[in-house]
């Protein structure tokens, strides 16, 4: 007499037609959490306000300085002197040919410091820059 | 023998058929709540570096020059007349107008002159009028001639080709004097 061992008859299979809709939703986490190249700011700045902008359609083209309320600079993710500004920004426009800089100044700093930025950049000869404005309504 | 069958169980499962729609309401939350910043500002182009000794002056009649001079104080002086920062469009949009149909060598150039004290703010808003008064001159221009706004006109059109070649927008950013002590 054969023995047979005694088997539960119940399926024991993990359903998975939901499969793509977890992995739909875990994709979707991570868009939504995943900012491109994330720059922490590291100067307080509050823009001005103007009514005739224009929009910068092509993003990757846009490099930022941001210029902070005690007349701080920040190229990339750190804080930088001015003369070091024309190198950083001369090998930015050797990788990026038409790079835009987006100057992100702030509204009470003076003239001064936003014109030698822009001595630096022509030197880089960055010549298409723009002055970040929020719209005035 | 007899056997007893079992009374067959039925397969647990997760009801999955809802995880469609749970997943498509959560990418339509997202995407509603997701705010897609776009860079607004003011768009310029500055001269190319030349060294100092190499450099050249140019003379510019006084008839096409508009110098837009800022001080310390935000007094703003237009051709040598004292004016507020929100005049400045309406005097230079006239000015623009005479010369639409003029060579462009005989185009206005508007130079904004600043100190280095002067305030950021203000020279973005005397920029910013200085850029109204051309865009609306444009405005106006279109819309007589080609009976469109100027946002509706393609980018690469003509009549945009046209328009950029009437009217250039010519601003020149003189480098601030270094104040008196």
């Amino acid at each position: 007499m054969k023995f047979e061992k005694k088997r539960s008859n119940t399926k024991t299979s993990i359903p998975t037609a939901s499969m793509p809709d977890i992995v739909f939703m875990l994709l979707l986490f991570f868009m939504v959490t995943t900012t491109l190249r994330e720059v922490d700011v590291l100067v307080q700045f509050r823009l001005p306000e103007a009514k005739a902008i224009e929009k910068i359609e092509n993003k990757r083209l846009i490099s930022y300085i941001w210029i902070g309320q005690d007349g701080k600079i920040q190229v990339n993710d750190s804080l930088t002197k001015l003369d070091e500004i024309q190198k950083i920004m001369y090998s930015k426009r050797v990788s990026l040919p038409n790079v835009i800089v987006s100057l992100r100044v702030d509204k009470n700093s003076d003239m001064g410091v936003v014109t030698d930025i822009q001595q630096e950049l022509r030197k880089a000869s960055c010549l298409r820059i723009n002055y970040s404005t929020l719209l005035k309504i | 023998m007899i056997q007893i069958k079992k009374k067959k169980k039925p397969d647990p499962e997760i009801p999955s058929s809802s995880m469609a729609d749970i997943s498509f309401l959560l990418l339509l939350f997202f995407m509603v709540s997701t705010v897609i910043d776009v860079d607004t500002g003011i768009g310029l182009t500055l001269p190319e570096f030349i060294p100092p000794e190499q450099q050249t002056t140019v003379p510019i009649s006084k008839d096409r020059l508009a110098a837009v001079l800022i001080n310390e104080n935000g007094d703003v002086l237009l051709n040598n007349e004292i004016i507020a920062i929100p005049q400045i469009s309406k005097t230079l949009i006239p000015r623009i107008e005479s010369k639409i149909d003029l060579p462009d060598t005989k185009k206005l150039v508007v130079s904004v002159k600043t100190d280095r004290k002067t305030n950021y703010n203000l020279y973005i808003q005397a920029l910013d009028q200085v850029k109204e008064a051309y865009f609306s001159v444009r405005e106006q221009y279109s819309q007589s001639k080609y009976g469109k706004r100027l946002v509706d006109l393609n980018d690469k059109s003509e009549e945009m080709k046209e328009i950029r070649e009437k009217i250039p927008i010519t601003i020149s950013i003189a480098e601030p004097e270094a104040i008196k002590k």
